[in-house]
């Protein structure tokens, strides 16, 4: 009982977290973006977990718009790093979140002050996604929307620019099996790629996605950040 | 009342075990449902079905 | 891979089934259901005639389709058939299609083919309204029966949804049985991969994989075996990779008996009703027939891969 209460209100705080990312992806105001997290609506455990759960995108604002992060959500944000590291048998998909959650910091020049979990920039190997087949590839990438951004640089991002038609299989995949949130996330990758082919119909395909699966939040995040990533140039 | 403090001990108990699973969670099942059409309207229904081709309508059993 | 014990399970199923595809009293009756008797006899002919032609001769599943391909034109009484339901159901598209399947076959019938000529030329049969894919097969079929086809078949193509290189997310059940018979026609089921124009194979190189991926994860069996057959029907097919796993997820869902079932809720169902026999023959029939074309299609790809490897110097 305790257990499914505890991550009902994880997930909720999650969401939440994921409404205010795509309020500011939308208007531009960094400020709401930081409403969960500064308002005191969730525990402080709570909302680091949420954080960690939500990832780099948390900050994703201030890395896409160039609007200096709110320094409340920065704080919870570097504590969220500091206080989740991966664990030593960590999946590689949790090992690259947390990765691309420092590397978030280091883009906005907020680096952690104390020894941070890992070398830093030290970057975790990607051989597991390049034996994947498509299916686990594209699930993967999906999980590590976060690091679907114009010009970054990682292991990750190569796999995915040397797999555009397996990308592309996998966003039909997941519209297929109504997996919105995977499709969302593949979705924004595919905006990165060239290489897609033209008969996707990527842009009809994110407009469906919205349609379908856009009243989450963690869909709605995604799909921001596909239509915003085109015209943004990286930090 | 539960206290949230309770809660929030539960969390940072299980927090690393908790998180792992949702930081890199498993597929959903695939969901599958065919769009239907009906007949068109104000026409006979029934009426001609495609040969050698996909498998005859019949009636649901049970 | 397993695709040739796929192939024989199910050819000796339908071997053994052969007796319900026999035409009875109510093939020519005119509240018969052509839908139980003409058009399952007309699939057998289609699947073996192709089986027949891609299946070296020394080899005995060759044999086996030759038996059902005899016992087929028998059941139309060697083609006499034919111009009797001519004389019943004029403008019907389905006796000339059944009948182009047993010319594909090398069984011919003169005098049906004369009279089924004197209708085609009318406008009447020419403006038949009939969904875009089906006006392919009958194109084919006339072609086939010796009959100048009423129209051009990329001007057909481009009326159907693979013709028009649709979004692959939008594929559903439909659209999927409407592709799947597209590619079927334009290569004479299988016997023509360049018949496939070149922009059509490399869409479907690109969304094949996760059409079959998702079709068997909802284990539709029936269309899943139809995609595979459009797999082996490619000028270039899609790589091992893309299709071992498909082939294990279907011999994984054919019975012992050899049976194929046709999607797996009619499974579900006889599940909760002990009564139902989940392989009746009115379930299985068509799937195991794709089943056995689809192995056929993709054992003679193998094959021929193998000699071009093997025997093509420097």
């Amino acid at each position: 009982m305790e257990q499914s209460s505890t991550s009902a209100l994880l997930q909720g705080t999650v969401l939440d977290l994921a409404s205010d990312v795509v309020s500011a992806l939308r208007s531009g105001d960094h400020v709401r973006a930081g409403s969960t997290l500064t308002t005191g609506g969730a525990g402080e455990g709570v909302a680091r977990a949420a954080v960690r759960v939500l990832g780099a995108d948390t900050l994703l604002p201030a890395v896409l718009l160039r609007v200096p992060p709110d320094p409340g959500q920065l704080a919870v944000f570097k504590d969220a790093v500091t206080a989740h590291p991966p664990r030593p048998d960590a999946a590689p998909a949790v090992v690259w979140s947390h990765w691309a959650m420092a590397r978030a910091l280091r883009r906005l020049d907020q680096p952690l002050a104390g020894p941070p979990a890992g070398e830093p920039g030290a970057e975790p190997g990607a051989d597991w996604l390049d034996r994947a087949g498509w299916q686990v590839l594209t699930h993967q990438l999906a999980v590590l929307a976060p690091l679907a951004l114009p010009g970054e640089e990682c292991a990750v991002t190569r796999v995915a620019r040397r797999r555009p038609v397996d990308v592309a299989r996998g966003f039909v995949r997941a519209v297929r099996r109504r997996d919105w949130q995977q499709a969302a996330g593949a979705g924004r990758w595919l905006t990165l790629l060239d290489g897609v082919p033209e008969t996707l119909g990527l842009e009809a395909g994110l407009d469906f996605v919205r349609l379908m699966g856009g009243s989450d939040p963690r869909v709605a995040l995604q799909l921001e950040a596909a239509r915003l990533m085109p015209a943004a140039v990286l930090l | 009342m539960p206290s949230k403090d309770k809660v929030l001990k539960e969390v940072t108990r299980t927090e690393n075990i908790e998180i792992d699973a949702v930081l890199d969670p498993a597929e959903p099942d695939g969901v599958f449902r065919d769009s239907r059409e009906c007949a068109a309207l104000a026409l006979q229904s029934g009426a001609g079905n495609l040969l050698l081709s996909p498998p005859t309508p019949r009636p649901k059993k049970g | 891979m397993n695709v040739r014990a796929v192939e024989e399970a199910a050819l000796d199923w339908v071997w053994a089934h052969r007796d319900r595809f026999a035409l009875g009293e109510d093939a020519l009756a005119a509240d018969g259901q052509v839908n139980r008797t003409w058009k399952p006899l007309g699939e057998l002919t289609r699947v073996c005639a192709s089986v027949s032609l891609c299946t070296p001769p020394s080899d005995p599943v060759r044999a086996r389709v030759s038996d059902l391909l005899d016992f087929a034109w028998r059941q139309t009484r060697e083609g006499e058939l034919f111009p009797l339901m001519q004389s019943l159901e004029p403008f019907a598209t389905y006796p000339l299609e059944v009948y182009a399947a047993f010319t594909s076959a090398g069984f011919r019938h003169p005098g049906y083919e004369a009279s089924a000529a004197v209708v085609a030329r009318t406008r009447g049969w020419r403006l038949t309204e009939q969904y875009p894919t089906r006006r392919l097969g009958v194109l084919e079929a006339e072609r086939h029966s010796g009959i100048p086809p009423h129209g051009t078949v990329p001007q057909a193509l481009d009326r159907t949804w693979l013709g028009g290189l649709p979004e692959p997310w939008t594929f559903e059940r439909a659209a999927g049985y409407a592709l799947t018979h597209v590619v079927f026609h334009v290569t004479d089921w299988g016997g023509r991969p360049e018949g496939v124009p070149p922009g059509l194979a490399d869409y479907l190189l690109h969304w094949l994989p996760p059409w079959l991926d998702t079709c068997l994860e909802a284990r539709m069996w029936d269309l899943g075996c139809e995609l595979l057959a459009v797999a082996a029907s490619l000028p270039r097919p899609p790589g091992p990779d893309a299709l071992d796993e498909a082939w294990l997820r279907l011999a994984a869902a054919q019975d012992p008996s050899g049976a194929i079932p046709e999607e797996g809720v009619v499974q579900d169902a006889a599940g909760e009703h002990p009564v139902i026999d989940p392989y009746d023959f009115t379930d299985c029939y068509h799937s195991t027939l794709m089943g056995v074309f689809a192995a056929a299609l993709t054992t003679a790809r193998l094959r021929d891969a193998d000699h071009a490897g093997q025997g093509v110097p420097g």
